[in-house]
């Protein structure tokens, strides 16, 4: 655990600079997407989330968390992130256009990775051990915003990835004692319902077998499965 | 009996046992209940099998009609739905004495029937790998990021084979990506890590084609049965590969 937050530590006290030119240029494209939805801040968005990924995968685990064990595999899983948005920005998966469903979820979420660092010095913790919104599970949990805001046809590679990273952070809760990952917990699981439950939808546009609305009540009940799970490895 | 009538007959078991034989129903029975529909419209039937293709020929007895088909064998989803009901209509065509019109219509009432919904597939496949995990002794952990791992592995399956990617290609690729995500668990320090990594690539195995191939060839269709064994036999070599990259990527060796 001591090298967890020696890492974070090290990480935060180089980078710093860094990680807040990525958040001001985080949220100006949500802004810009959100205000002016044009092709090239779609783009610049995709190119953001590779950048982001590839950040994290060389900068953040290969670099500073080269001493914990192991840290090559979350480097070569960070590249596959980056991969998803690669593939995205080559094939246009996803429009990064507005529904109007879940916009307020979406909101939430992408303000989510600004408590991370509030939720550390609540606890107690100080700069530079401390969470921020450029570790891991920030950038996954503003990916997830970007997605639940900007969900028209999302990048669907790119959130069962986010998925994966959410139950990796459930499980650090207590192996690594951050309580900041509950954010992502807790955001994961309603996203979960509702794009596995849009892709039912998608997916039945001709016709198929279960109906859509026993395949949501599926759905419904693995979140709900998956929840219990989570809150009974904790009581 | 009519040469017209012969070639319909013909026409109709042709496409029977290649929907039989492309949903993976093993070789004896695609004969057996093949042979059921002729005996039930007043013609024998011989059928040669292959792997890709089938040859069959129509006769009626005590005269010199007959007709002869090659058909490919389609490649469709395994389906135990078809298995069963497509047996059915050959026994209720038997025991009912129906008409070739009231068997075809039958027929294409079993196979237009909605296909499963995909999602939902990927959901059932995690959660059975998952419950894999658990039975081979993984924690919650591991079972969570098993269930994780194998909707990524199956998902990329899903994408891959709609853009028609050659299909020892796709196993080598989801093998590969659905391992790289499992062996996460091990930077966890986990205790079941492992069990994690060699659960998620479960989805994988071939156990169709490998069951079908011993049926086979215990039932004396040598060829094919080996055909199919041969077939299952390179899918587990492209998982194989693909597990072995992650292993030799994550953990520096095979082993």
């Amino acid at each position: 655990m001591d090298a967890f937050w020696n890492s974070i530590a090290l990480y935060n006290e180089a980078t710093w600079l860094w990680q807040l030119v990525f958040v001001v240029l985080s949220a100006a494209l949500a802004i810009v997407l959100w205000v002016r939805p044009c092709t090239w801040a779609k783009i610049a968005v995709k190119v953001l989330m590779v950048l982001e990924s590839l950040w994290i995968a060389f900068v953040y685990y290969m670099k500073f968390c080269g001493i914990r064990e192991h840290s090559n595999v979350m480097t070569i899983f960070w590249c596959m992130v980056a991969a998803a948005w690669v593939y995205d920005l080559a094939t246009h998966f996803s429009s990064f256009q507005k529904s109007g469903k879940h916009v307020s979820w979406g909101v939430l979420m992408l303000i989510l990775p600004l408590l991370y660092p509030v939720f550390s010095l609540i606890r107690g913790m100080s700069f530079p051990e401390m969470t921020t919104p450029m570790l891991p599970s920030g950038v996954a949990l503003y990916m997830l915003g970007m997605l639940m805001t900007f969900n028209r046809k999302i990048n669907f590679f790119a959130f069962i990835f986010i998925l994966h990273w959410a139950f990796i952070a459930i499980s650090k809760i207590r192996l690594f004692n951050i309580p900041e990952d509950a954010l992502l917990a807790a955001a994961c699981l309603p996203a979960m319902f509702i794009f596995f439950g849009e892709a039912a939808e998608r997916a039945c546009a001709g016709s198929s077998k279960p109906s859509v609305r026993a395949v949501k009540t599926l759905i419904f009940f693995v979140v709900l499965l998956i929840g219990i799970c989570m809150v009974a490895s904790y009581v | 009996m009519t040469n017209d009538r012969i070639v319909e007959i013909a026409d109709f078991i042709a496409r029977y046992l290649s929907f039989m034989l492309g949903a993976g129903v093993h070789t004896s029975r695609v004969v057996r209940n093949s042979k059921r529909i002729g005996e039930a419209l007043g013609v024998g039937v011989s059928i040669y099998t292959s792997q890709k293709t089938a040859t069959l020929t129509v006769s009626v007895p005590g005269s010199s009609q007959r007709d002869t088909r090659v058909v490919d064998i389609p490649a469709y989803p395994i389906s135990f739905e078809w298995n069963a009901d497509l047996s059915a209509l050959s026994w209720a065509a038997f025991d009912k004495k129906m008409s070739l019109e009231e068997i075809r219509g039958r027929f294409d009432e079993i196979v237009s029937k909605p296909k499963m919904n995909p999602v939902f597939v990927l959901l059932m496949v995690g959660l059975a790998n998952a419950s894999f995990c658990r039975l081979f002794g993984g924690d919650i952990w591991a079972m969570l990021i098993t269930f994780t791992a194998t909707l990524i592995g199956f998902f990329t399956r899903q994408h891959l084979t709609k853009k028609k990617v050659n299909h020892y290609i796709v196993f080598v690729i989801s093998a590969f990506v659905a391992s790289l995500c499992a062996s996460t668990a091990l930077s966890l320090g986990i205790e079941t890590a492992e069990i994690a990594l060699a659960t998620s690539v479960l989805y994988l195995v071939p156990g169709v084609p490998l069951i079908n191939g011993v049926i086979d060839i215990t039932d004396g269709h040598i060829q094919i049965g080996i055909s199919r064994l041969v077939n299952a036999l390179m899918l587990i070599v492209c998982i194989a590969i693909g597990m072995s990259a992650t292993l030799m990527l994550v953990k520096d060796s095979l082993l």
